[in-house]
């Protein structure tokens, strides 16, 4: 009893420590943006000058800037005055009180996964429990935080790195993803709340894969995301982002940016599952992923991985890329995408050759059932100085039900004639001698599609850490569900 | 827009065909030449047309010769030199090149064949000279199960030329089209051109294109397959030279069930040269059973080439089958390496293999004289010069 009041002082004293409020009710930001919403900000996080002033400085550029429309993605225009930009915390009154009281719908979903009841709750974020999930955590993330100490790596929050290592935060911010980049980023770069930093240290390998899951704070971070991870020469990190059950979050947009900076021989394997709430049949509700995720590859054989498994949000708009400037660079791309119902996805990566010897790999994988729209969209651009850049780019779709779409939008541009390219890109359904063979062995039509569309996707999902792997694919069978028949 | 040689132009057509034709003038005036910061032109730029300045037309000093035992029109500097002047509707515009295209026409290609007729093998040759400016249009009406075969050549001097062509094909039932295209308007002329092909009930178009460049070449090839069983071949081989620019932007568009396309294209940039290949394919929500193939393998020859490609697919049906592959590489060093042993000189190895992989488009060519004709016209501009003979 009395380490559970240790714990409980502990965890109190750790939301003090990381910038969060603890009365929600009078704390967060009224909805809009101006200035005065960038400076509560700032203030709210005691932020330095220098912070403020990157903030104004994208709030301004970002005034001057329009909507992009060039994505394959329809909504109605998203009002972003009607945003609240400081969302601590839903409060504890809105919360449900039981299990009981949230959506069975949600609770089956879970089910199906196989998440522990104790974390079904704290994902349903359910009032009486979430103080010990929490407290949970914490003790999780204290463990794993002296391990990282004493290997070197920082892994913080953003906002206790501005505190804490405010020098490598300002060296880094906004390097790979300038302030100004696009209106997404640019937003972000204004409002961001909070998110994930990464240092790794030269020549360290992290002793662990890292991942947003364990750190207390991810519950809280709100709708823009800034994670910002290092890796120094030679070092090696892989880092897991999102959570693979459904959250119902009514927040309407998420505007991320992530950079990643690899140094010389340095190694960053960079994991997504995406599983936001995609909105119901209908396409009522869902979040809007508009991301804008890049590595910079900066000395030579350094190498960016990033792997994704898209099947959340109502839009996603998303290009994760890489800018391989060292020689011998490598960037790779691994993703699967699921759009069902009502969802848009308009996602695909960048890969830009500057050094010699530069390697890139693009395995995207699109699976669109009932009236989902989906397109692949890549750049793979060779610059007159990458000598010898090595591209090979794979897009397969897959079909289910006739109301669905696929698109393919690879852009490629060389400048260098000993560059070599390939792209290939198939649309299909699924074959009905394929089904016909698998229901002639016994399986019902839906195990039958799911294991079709399992061996689909299997040359990403081999990318993925293994835990992760398992989830996805459960997590592509739940959602397909209902999408055949 | 201070496009001084257009409002010229237009101030010299006759009344009848100004008042006819003042929506299309008013047209391009609102909207001139599309800019760079459409999607759909970024990687050409026109903006050096709108203050370029023309020469009238005058007598054509290029000598050729059409195809032997082909019919034969021939059009200089846009004047016809053999034939009548052709009759017009009002020509369609919908963007600013085919609005001054519809606006300054004043002659074109029209060919009409009749049901279940065979038309003999047509040679239209267009000759560009002297810095002129030329706006020719074309209908090509294939009626229910007839048969044609037509090659449009255009051939230039060194002079800044500017030719807008707009070709409208209608395929009808059964019917089935052989259409190539030369283009060799030298390497200081500006060719836009437009191909509107619309292809009927298991109609058939087999196109074939080559490309030779100019200081800009665009193409834009829109096919609609708009009733089941229609079929299209679109190949092309596009092989700039020097500092020239070529862009070629296929749309196929599937819009009925059981249409069938496929398209093979090869390029080879040499030199200082831009290719810019833009392949969409888009399947309607009709066109269930649709089969599609795109092919694009293109050659950097030079350190200063640069290719732009982008092969697109839109598919709003599920019971399809699509596929687009690109590449861009080199010559194989091993298949250099061997024929060097076997005694061939560089040069001749080169142009050896390089006409191999453009040959594997031309090869599709049905008509043998044309096929020919192509042939020699891209072996005389593989670099130092081996004669055609000794390729073959």
């Amino acid at each position: 009893m009395a380490a559970t009041q240790e714990m409980q002082d502990m965890v109190k004293a750790r939301k003090y420590e990381a910038g969060f409020i603890t009365d929600v009710e009078s704390e967060s930001a009224p909805p809009g943006l101006s200035e005065d919403t960038i400076r509560l900000i700032s203030v709210k996080k005691n932020e330095p000058e220098w912070l403020l002033a990157f903030r104004l400085k994208a709030y301004q550029r970002w005034l001057k800037m329009t909507e992009p429309t060039w994505a394959h993605v329809h909504y109605p225009k998203i009002d972003y005055q009607a945003i609240s930009y400081y969302s601590a915390p839903k409060s504890m009154k809105d919360r449900p009180k039981s299990l009981d009281e949230v959506d069975p719908k949600l609770l089956e979903t879970y089910k199906k996964l196989g998440i522990p009841l104790r974390e079904q709750e704290m994902l349903a974020g359910v009032q009486n429990v979430a103080v010990d999930v929490v407290f949970d955590s914490v003790s999780v993330g204290t463990t794993f935080r002296a391990t990282l100490k004493k290997a070197g790596v920082i892994f913080s929050s953003i906002s206790e790195a501005v505190h804490e290592h405010p020098e490598l935060v300002k060296k880094y911010l906004g390097s790979v993803v300038p302030f100004g980049d696009n209106y997404y980023a640019a937003l972000n770069s204004a409002v961001f709340t909070d998110g994930s930093f990464v240092f790794v240290p030269k020549g360290v390998r992290c002793p662990m894969e890292l991942s947003t899951y364990f750190r207390i704070n991810e519950r809280n971070t709100g709708q823009f995301e800034r994670t910002i991870i290092i890796c120094e020469e030679g070092a090696h990190v892989s880092y897991l982002e999102g959570c693979t059950a459904p959250q119902r979050d009514e927040n309407q947009l998420h505007a991320a940016v992530v950079e990643l900076v690899a140094l010389d021989d340095a190694t960053i394997k960079y994991s997504t599952v995406q599983n936001w709430y995609p909105g119901d049949e209908e396409g009522r509700g869902g979040i809007y992923n508009f991301v804008t995720k890049r590595g910079d590859c900066r000395g030579p054989r350094s190498k960016i991985s990033w792997t994704q498994v898209e099947t959340g949000s109502a839009i996603t708009w998303k290009y994760p890329s890489c800018i391989l400037r060292g020689d011998d660079s490598v960037g790779e791309f691994y993703s699967v995408a699921l759009t069902n119902n009502r969802q848009q996805a308009d996602t695909g990566t960048k890969m830009i050759h500057v050094g010699k010897n530069t390697r890139s790999t693009i395995i995207s994988k699109g699976i669109s059932a009932g009236r989902g729209e989906q397109s692949y969209r890549g750049l793979v651009r060779v610059l007159a100085s990458a000598e010898n850049a090595r591209n090979y780019t794979q897009c397969d779709s897959l079909l289910i039900g006739s109301e669905s779409g696929a698109h393919t939008f690879p852009y490629t541009e060389v400048r260098n004639r000993s560059a070599k390219l390939e792209h290939e890109a198939t649309t299909s359904k699924i074959g009905e001698d394929q089904l016909y063979y698998a229901r002639s062995r016994g399986l019902s039509a839906e195990d039958a599609v799911s294991m079709i569309v399992n061996g689909f996707c299997k040359d990403v999902f081999k990318e993925l850490p293994m835990e992760f792997a398992v989830e996805a694919q459960k997590l592509l069978q739940v959602s397909l569900e209902g999408a055949v028949g | 827009m201070s496009a001084a040689s257009y409002q010229k132009a237009w101030d010299q057509l006759p009344e009848t065909l100004r008042v006819a034709r003042a929506g299309a003038w008013k047209q391009f005036v609102a909207k001139g030449f599309p800019s760079k910061r459409e999607e759909d032109w970024r990687y050409t730029d026109l903006s050096a047309l709108n203050d370029a300045r023309f020469a009238e037309a005058t007598e054509t000093s290029i000598v050729a010769t059409t195809l032997q035992n082909w019919q034969s029109l021939v059009f200089a500097n846009g004047q016809r030199q053999n034939g009548e002047v052709r009759a017009f509707e009002t020509p369609l515009a919908d963007d600013g090149i085919t609005a001054l295209n519809a606006a300054l026409t004043r002659d074109g290609l029209d060919l009409r064949v009749a049901r279940k007729q065979k038309a003999e093998p047509l040679h239209l040759l267009c000759l560009n000279s002297a810095a002129a400016m030329t706006h020719l249009r074309h209908r090509v009406v294939l009626e229910a199960g007839s048969e044609a075969t037509l090659l449009i050549d255009t051939r230039g001097d060194d002079s800044a030329t500017l030719a807008t062509g707009v070709l409208e094909v209608e395929i009808g039932a059964n019917a089935r089209l052989r259409l190539l295209r030369i283009q060799d308007g030298g390497q200081a002329s500006t060719d836009l051109f437009r191909s509107q092909i619309r292809v009927g009930r298991d109609a058939r178009l087999e196109y074939v294109g080559l490309d030779l460049g100019g200081a800009l070449v665009r193409h834009d090839l829109n096919v609609q397959l708009c009733e089941p069983g229609a079929y299209a071949e679109v190949h092309g081989v596009f092989a700039p030279g020097g500092s020239t620019h070529v862009d070629t932007h296929t749309r196929i568009l599937h819009q009925a069930p059981h249409t069938t396309s496929r398209e093979v294209f090869r390029g080879l940039v040499a030199d200082r040269a831009h290719a810019v290949f833009n392949g969409r394919i888009v399947v309607e929500k009709a066109a269930q059973k649709t089969d599609s193939e795109q092919k694009l393998a293109s050659l950097l020859l030079s350190p200063g080439a640069e290719i732009n490609a982008k092969p697109e697919l839109e598919i709003y049906a599920d019971d399809v089958k699509c596929a687009h592959g690109a590449t861009c590489g080199q010559l194989d060093e091993m298949a250099l390496y061997y024929l060097r042993s076997r005694g061939l000189d560089s040069d001749t190895a080169r142009n050896l293999l390089l006409f191999a992989f453009a040959h594997e488009v031309l090869a599709k060519v049905g008509a043998e004289d044309a096929r020919r004709e192509m042939e020699r016209r891209l072996a005389n501009r593989l670099p130092g010069s081996t004669a055609y003979e000794d390729l073959i």
